[in-house]
């Protein structure tokens, strides 16, 4: 080791560390071997050097997301951290089975859940969990969406445990975001660390607009011809702008928002200078609730009016289909590996991990008597809020989350902490390990496409295990060897 | 397009030519203000008839006062025709049309907002005003030049071309239009900083020489043939953008934009210096002023609105949303 190594000081602390093997952090595992010797030759005002490059190409480009909560909501630039995760074909390959199974039978259930109820009348989770999801559309029920798929764009987020297996945390069925990090942080380490990119077999994420632009038109009602494909968003104020004009963009659709959009006799058209032309697939970004103020939210701007109705006809697609967040409520989750066994007669190749529902009885005293050892989470929240971490959390704060879950035990959810694995993050103090996990991004068009890794989040404040943009996250880019 | 995206795109154009107008005004006449510097009542009669010709005699409320009447025209945040409130609005009406742009020219515009954002404008303006003015009026040149150099020149640009050329109409009539507001027939500084503000000054004198006089400025302002921000030249440029768009041959009209369009341009075209001076040179401008308005309202009547909703809107209800975003 270099004597001025930005490693010197380093310690694994007994975590999983994703890049070295023994506790003083001095071996790399084999798919870290060149990376770390890179990084080891690296001065200190060199790593910086290229951070500061990175945060101001970031700020410049506009790659920025916002923050609620601060007066009129802030810009920010999700911090980026330069040194690479690295994920093994080996590993990735059985990752990626396991993201099919799971979209797979998620849809399934989906198509289940508004058709028959088979899984409910089989007594593999019980009705009431389901219809009391707060994301169960009933005007979904008896509806066809196009090839049958209701999630066709899901973001599942992975975690590794101290031992580094890997488990699903959750599944974002609705409006994940993320995408547009994971293409930019590609961008952006070519041009920080050229030869060292250069000279490993990486394998690129950058078709994952045209998958997701395939994904769209493949839903068009219209086979005749090219569709006209759209990307819904909230609008200029919406956390996730940057995401939507990046990727709407990138697949050379409009963006448009619920004014640019009318509904006339049941079909969908966008407002243009030459008149309406009419619309074929929605990739939208607009929780259900705002779609139709007709029939979610009345005091809905955002959405169109009569949208829904377009939908339900099959005059317009939309992705993701109205009604995904029953799968990715934190109380279904628990039934995933079900589901699979279920639908698929097979094991979960991702496992969960191990959940105690507060709406049980026997869980929910297991969960009061031990907050301080679980992390609870509400049913269906997002972004990190709505959550205890027991052991960093004060009387207080458990206090209120037992009255929660008390008054409201449906919605709340329990498991235990797990150690996330850590990774060496550029930090103030120089390299120290921080709790990462990934969130690759699944596909489901005509066939399931993954791009390879996906988005590292990792949790810069030191000992926290909350990885989200909105609570001091950062994000890296991930890197699949072929030839690992 | 989208016709959200087309409102969208004339804004942020016409919101940067504004903020390049405003750093050219606040330039010209901070500088002239030095010679009144110690006296309250001479600095207010300076720079009264200029705030009134750009509407915001209330800024000096703000100011508190004359002699800082530049710092609050560039900062404020309140006043919305601010350099700081243009460039900001100018940059969200970006935001929302990313797709269209080059990422030369967003990279422009959202530099000049971080300039402002994070507190670089400031640090600029405190080594002397100048450095933040010319970098405003550079951004804005730069925007124009990579603007023609790097996106097709089709229905977007030509918005981005109407936006401009609007906006400048109504920055030159202005400008002219200090010179009748002095209480004082106009003075040779009055006339050149009437220029200066138009970046006239040497064109001007390439056909007139030096012979400075309110007939020859507001002749070469109004008639120019060939100057850029002359009246009749960005009228011609306006006419153009808008038969460029709907595709009707100029000379007719196919809406009420080109109408008014073609009638004010008409006007230029066939009116005397004489016809002027017996009108007033105020009156005139005043109704070109006013023709300016509502070329800008019908433009968001044609493209942007749908057919039923300008007939469900009232007269008063459709200018208030044209004017939605027009601060001026």
């Amino acid at each position: 080791m270099n004597p001025h190594s930005q490693f010197k000081n380093y310690s694994v602390d007994h975590f999983f560390d994703e890049m070295f093997i023994d506790e003083e952090g001095k071996s790399p595992r084999p798919h870290y071997e060149r990376i770390f010797k890179r990084l080891d030759s690296l001065t200190e005002s060199e790593i910086s050097d290229r951070r500061q490059q990175a945060d101001t190409s970031f700020l410049e480009h506009g790659i920025t997301f916002t923050v609620y909560g601060e007066e009129g909501g802030t810009e920010r630039i999700f911090p980026f951290d330069p040194i690479p995760r690295v994920i093994p074909e080996s590993e990735w390959s059985v990752v990626e089975r396991g993201l099919r199974q799971r979209i797979i039978a998620l849809n399934l259930f989906l198509n289940d859940i508004y058709h028959d109820g088979k899984i409910i009348k089989d007594g593999i989770i019980p009705e009431e969990i389901i219809r009391s999801s707060k994301n169960f559309r009933p005007e979904m029920d008896g509806f066809e969406p196009p090839q049958e798929v209701y999630a066709h764009i899901c973001g599942t987020d992975l975690i590794r445990d101290d031992q580094g297996n890997y488990l699903v945390l959750e599944d974002n069925a609705r409006c994940p975001s993320g995408a547009s990090y994971l293409l930019e942080n590609r961008e952006i380490i070519k041009r920080a660390f050229p030869q060292t990119f250069g000279g490993m077999s990486v394998r690129p994420v950058e078709a994952y607009p045209d998958l997701l632009l395939r994904t769209l038109e493949h839903l068009s009602p219209r086979k005749s011809q090219k569709p006209v494909c759209v990307l819904l968003t909230p609008g200029v104020y919406n956390s996730a702008y940057f995401e939507h004009t990046f990727l709407a963009r990138q697949m050379g659709i409009e963006i448009v928002e619920g004014k640019d959009l009318v509904s006339i006799d049941s079909f969908v058209y966008m407002r243009t200078t030459r008149g309406l032309v009419q619309v074929d697939v929605i990739y939208r970004r607009l929780d259900d609730d705002f779609l139709d103020p007709l029939v979610f939210r009345k005091d809905s701007m955002l959405g169109v009016p009569g949208l829904m109705d377009a939908y339900l006809r099959g005059n317009v697609a939309l992705a993701n289909a109205v009604g995904t967040g029953v799968a990715d409520d934190k109380v279904t989750y628990a039934y995933v590996p079900d589901m699979i066994k279920y639908y698929l007669d097979e094991d979960a190749i991702l496992p969960n991990v191990p959940t105690y529902l507060c709406w049980r009885d026997t869980d929910r005293s297991h969960v009061l008597e031990n907050l301080q050892n679980l992390v609870v989470k509400a049913a269906n929240e997002s972004g990190g809020y709505g959550m205890l971490i027991g052991n960093q959390s004060t009387a207080k704060e458990r206090e209120e989350f037992a009255q929660l879950i008390k008054s409201n035990p449906r919605e709340y959810i329990a498991q235990p902490i797990i150690s996330l694995s850590r990774h060496p993050t550029f930090c103030e103090e120089g390299i120290e390990g921080r709790h990462i996990d990934l969130r690759p991004f699944i596909l489901y068009g005509e066939d399931v496409e993954i791009v390879p890794g996906g988005l590292t989040r990792v949790a810069l404040k030191k000992g926290s295990l909350v990885v989200n943009s909105s609570q001091g996250g950062g994000s890296k880019d991930t890197w699949v060897l072929k030839d690992f | 397009m989208l016709s959200r995206v087309a409102d969208n795109l004339y804004w942020m154009s016409r919101y940067i030519e504004r903020a390049e107008g405003m750093s050219r005004m606040i330039q010209v006449h901070q500088s002239l203000a030095l010679e009144y510097a110690g006296n309250d009542q001479q600095l207010e009669e300076f720079w009264q008839p200029v705030l009134k010709s750009i509407c915001t005699d209330q800024v000096h409320l703000e100011a508190e006062g004359f002699r800082k009447i530049g710092k609050t025209l560039i900062f404020s945040d309140t006043y919305s025709n601010s350099i700081r409130s243009c460039i900001s609005m100018a940059r969200e009406n970006a935001r929302m049309v990313r797709d269209q742009l080059s990422e030369e020219l967003w990279l422009e515009i959202n530099n000049i907002y971080l300039l402002f954002r994070d507190g670089g404008a400031e640090k600029l303006y405190d080594q002397g005003s100048d450095h933040l003015l010319d970098r405003i009026a550079r951004f804005s040149l730069v925007f124009q030049g990579l603007s023609d150099a790097t996106i097709p020149h089709a229905e977007g640009w030509r918005f981005l071309s109407l936006g401009k050329y609007l906006e400048r109409t109504d920055q030159t009539s202005r400008m002219l239009d200090t010179l009748n507001l002095r209480s004082k027939a106009p003075s040779r500084a009055d006339l050149m900083s009437v220029l200066r503000c138009c970046i006239a000054l040497s064109a001007f004198r390439l056909q007139f020489r030096g012979n400075l006089s309110l007939q020859n400025v507001a002749n070469f302002l109004l008639f120019s043939e060939d100057f850029p921000r002359s009246i009749r030249f960005c009228l011609r440029a306006i006419d153009h953008s808008l038969h460029t768009i709907s595709g009707f041959p100029s000379g007719a009209f196919s809406n009420e934009a080109e109408r008014l369009t073609g009638s004010a341009l008409a006007m230029v075209n066939f009116t005397s210096w004489e016809q002027v001076v017996e009108k007033g040179l105020h009156q005139t401008l005043d109704e070109l002023q006013v023709t300016l308005i509502k070329i800008g309202q019908r433009v968001f009547e044609t493209y942007v609105l749908l057919p039923s909703e300008i007939k469900s809107l009232g007269e008063i209800d459709s200018v208030r949303l044209a004017q939605a975003q027009q601060q001026q």
